[in-house]
């Protein structure tokens, strides 16, 4: 069991695109979830494993990455609360990935067979996490075009656009300062690139003044430039945040 | 235009059972849906980024890709779409296409509007649960490409791009003898990988002489299939079919 306002940030989330009665909630809110604190750093799912279980971001940052045989890591999505971190589980029966804590974090944790109980019990369940599920194909499409086909400079500059843009719109900061726990490292494992390579794009985005990023914290200070830079678009996030975000202009005028 | 087939969605009705076990009343329900033929030039657009998708195009013949270009014009080939495959089950529930989809070749589609699916989807829940968990795959697959541009060299890089599409080719039973049609220019290699056609072109060679692939016009094959699933550092789990290996 769970409380209710732990789903706050999900149902925000979801009742942005399809209508969810309060039975629909409450459904999703009464299954038994399992609550679990994770620390930093530390594997929620390994890829190879069997998949049993769905997992919703309740508090903290999470990633997903995929490690090679020469042991190099690339990160393939990065999770704020309210979203699954898993769905794929739900249906397929091998994880193809791993799921890391990024921060020291707290989850919910459901079978998957009740998960999938529910949404052929509740259709506008359904469909809520068919989106999800759609919409995180998207974003891993648009990270191919990013490591494919952009610059370093650009690489970075999209993935902070997208961050800070889905941070935004999941209420958690109204910039142009957000609670920024990558690392460096993590960084460089999400756009190809040296770890090198990286602090030096980060240095040059700060002298040209576009951002300041420090242990914890990104300031964006000029949005417009940043997404010029970033050759960032919002279309691949279908919406799911365009209506609520406005990050535009320069972060001192506000 | 022709008219409707009654079997044109076998392949469909086949894949999706591959991905979960359909009764033969589902079956019929996907060969019974409506749907045009539609004869397609190579090169030609199914679908463009910002259109509004009313309709899955399922390809019947020839090979599509997935693409999208970045501000400055250059291209990233995303997915390379095989016979079976519908072009649009990752739009069912968007408004707004996120990416291009083409024609590789000429071939042939089966357009099925949204709303048939929608409908087809909301009577029988185990054909929804086929097509979602074919969208699913198809989201590893993104997954994996992005670890592959991401951290590949280029060798391991095209030799994985190689080994999946050959792998895929196995799983729709669309290969020859152990020879697998390879559609795709040199170009069009370098927009999926992330690279330039010139050293494409080297690696591709390179790859011959090593007596990983062998080539005759549009054919590829494998004369070792574990030394070229070594080389491209491929895992077929993301694949997530039973075991296909060519």
């Amino acid at each position: 069991m769970t409380d209710a306002s732990s789903f706050g940030p999900l149902f925000r989330r979801w009742n942005r695109r399809i209508s969810l009665t309060n039975e629909d909630q409450s459904a999703v809110i009464n299954l038994p979830w399992l609550r679990k604190q994770f620390q930093r750093d530390a594997y929620l799912a390994r890829e190879g494993e069997p998949t049993g279980v769905c997992t919703v971001l309740i508090q903290g940052f999470a990633f997903r990455q995929k490690i090679l045989s020469d042991g190099s890591r690339q990160i393939i999505s990065f999770h704020i609360p309210g979203e699954f971190l898993d769905l794929q589980n739900c249906l397929l029966e091998v994880a193809d990935h791993n799921v890391q804590a990024m921060t020291r974090s707290l989850v919910a944790i459901v079978p998957k067979d009740i998960l999938l109980q529910l949404m052929g019990a509740r259709p506008a369940v359904r469909k809520a996490i068919w989106l999800d599920s759609l919409l995180d194909a998207s974003v891993f499409r648009e990270w191919v075009v990013n490591v494919g086909r952009r610059d370093a400079r650009q690489r970075i500059a999209h993935l902070l656009c997208e961050l800070a843009l889905r941070m935004k719109a999941a209420g958690l900061g109204d910039g142009p300062m957000f609670d920024f726990p990558l690392t460096q490292e993590q960084i460089a494992d999400a756009t190809g690139l040296t770890a090198v390579h990286t602090n030096r794009t980060l240095q040059a985005l700060r002298k040209s003044g576009l951002i300041n990023l420090t242990a914890s914290k990104l300031t964006i200070l000029d949005w417009d430039a940043l997404a010029e830079e970033g050759d960032f678009g919002e279309r691949y996030l279908h919406h799911s945040v365009q209506a609520v975000c406005s990050l535009s202009g320069r972060a001192s005028e506000g | 235009m022709d008219a409707p087939h009654e079997t044109a969605l076998q392949l469909l009705a086949r894949k999706l059972n591959s991905h979960h076990r359909l009764s033969e009343v589902h079956q019929r329900a996907i060969l019974a849906l409506p749907h045009k033929i539609r004869r397609l030039e190579a090169h030609s657009y199914i679908l463009r980024e910002g259109d509004r998708p009313d309709r899955c195009a399922v390809l019947l013949q020839g090979y599509a890709v997935r693409h999208k270009s970045t501000g400055d014009g250059s291209r990233q080939i995303l997915a390379i779409n095989i016979p079976g495959e519908a072009l649009d089950f990752q739009n069912l529930f968007l408004e707004e296409a996120d990416h291009n989809v083409q024609m590789l070749s000429r071939g042939v589609v089966a357009d099925v509007s949204r709303e048939a699916i929608e409908a087809l989807i909301a009577t029988h829940s185990e054909i929804g649960r086929a097509i979602l968990i074919t969208t699913l795959i198809e989201a590893s697959i993104f997954r994996e490409w992005v670890v592959n541009v991401g951290q590949r060299d280029s060798r391991t890089r095209i030799a994985h791009l190689l080994c999946e599409f050959a792998y895929r080719l196995n799983a729709q039973e669309l290969n020859t003898d152990g020879a697998y049609e390879l559609p795709i220019t040199q170009e069009q290699l370098a927009d999926a990988t992330g690279l330039t056609s010139v050293h494409v072109n080297r690696v591709l060679q390179a790859l011959q002489r090593d007596g990983l692939i062998e080539r005759d016009r549009r054919m590829i094959r494998f004369p070792s299939w574990e030394r070229m699933q070594d080389v491209a550092d491929f895992n077929p789990r993301y694949l997530h079919t039973a075991d296909l290996a060519p």
